[in-house]
């Protein structure tokens, strides 16, 4: 069993009124337990213009657990966005320096994550830890 | 205009036989701009006492932009590592798309569209880059038992 956690801190001195500090740490484990998540897949990818990519496939030993997702767009021009979807919904747009952090319940085999670019060659990092994950049979 | 950060620190020692150690902060900014963002719903608490699903957020009664760069937080504040809330995004009177499950303890940041219905002029038929249009983008949240539960949300908006 491995270790691994995740912490946020959201913070402005200027949004409000009084200072905002949050700060929340959680620690990653398999669904409904105590015990670590021990899968890792962490890829950097550039991706083309206006092509939906799937990144993270749904699989059946990964459906219905508490795998988390982190994705991040390395873009530095901040008007180069890219959508974000889960199954054919676009959750949001991820601009340039934007990072995302979700659980991914993929209960069903469409529920893969994807993303679509607006320009060419955009950069994007993600990882998915988890505790489980089909794999591909050779052909 | 605001200077509002989210970091994030991914880290363990022993996921891997090289210890993982992923830090990234973002500067919350309006669409396409590098101009802060400067609204927010502030950091509301909801205790649900319910298995029903539910609307967590609706994003017609937020002054939410649709497409724009908003930014949600959500957090199960509960310490029970087997209670969890399974969060979505569509109307809880329809059929949201679900993204994942909160345990007791997790936190989760994405980025939100909060698009109404037909909110880009598309019939609600159509999946095109503003998504599947059948409901409202609002953020569902069901819990998986009745055991009374708080959640923790905010959301950063232009």
């Amino acid at each position: 069993m491995a270790t691994t956690t995740a912490t946020i801190t959201l913070a402005s001195a200027d949004l409000l009124s009084d200072n905002l500090s949050l700060s929340a740490t959680q620690t990653l484990h398999k669904a409904g337990t105590t015990t670590g998540l021990d899968g890792i897949q962490y890829e950097k990818l550039e991706i083309a213009a206006d092509v939906h990519y799937d990144i993270i496939d749904a699989t059946a030993a990964g459906a219905n657990k508490a795998n988390k997702v982190y994705i991040a767009n390395k873009h530095t021009d901040s008007t180069k966005y890219i959508n974000i979807y889960i199954k054919d919904l676009v959750v949001g747009r991820l601009y340039a320096g934007d990072w995302m952090f979700i659980p991914l319940e993929a209960a069903a085999a469409t529920q893969d994550v994807s993303v679509k670019a607006i320009s060419a060659a955009q950069v994007i990092e993600f990882s998915l830890i988890h505790e489980g994950k089909t794999l591909v049979a050779y052909s | 205009m605001a200077t509002t950060t989210a970091t994030i620190t991914l880290a363990s020692t022993d996921i891997a036989d090289n210890a993982l150690s992923i830090s990234n902060t973002m500067t919350m900014t309006t669409a396409g701009t590098t101009t802060g963002l400067s609204e927010t719903t502030g950091l509301a608490r909801k205790k649900i006492a319910s298995a029903t699903e539910v609307d967590l957020i609706t994003a017609f009664n937020t002054d939410v932009t649709a497409l724009k760069s908003a930014k949600v937080y959500i957090k199960n504040t509960g310490a029970a590592t087997d209670k969890y809330a399974t969060i979505g995004i569509g109307q809880a009177a329809g059929t949201p798309i679900y993204i994942g499950r909160l345990y007791g303890g997790d936190w989760m940041l994405f980025p939100w569209d909060a698009v109404l219905v037909d909110g880009d002029g598309y019939a609600a038929s159509v999946i095109d880059g503003g998504g599947n249009h059948a409901d409202n983008h609002d953020i569902t949240i069901q819990m998986n038992d009745a055991t009374e539960t708080v959640i923790e949300y905010m959301v950063f908006f232009e």
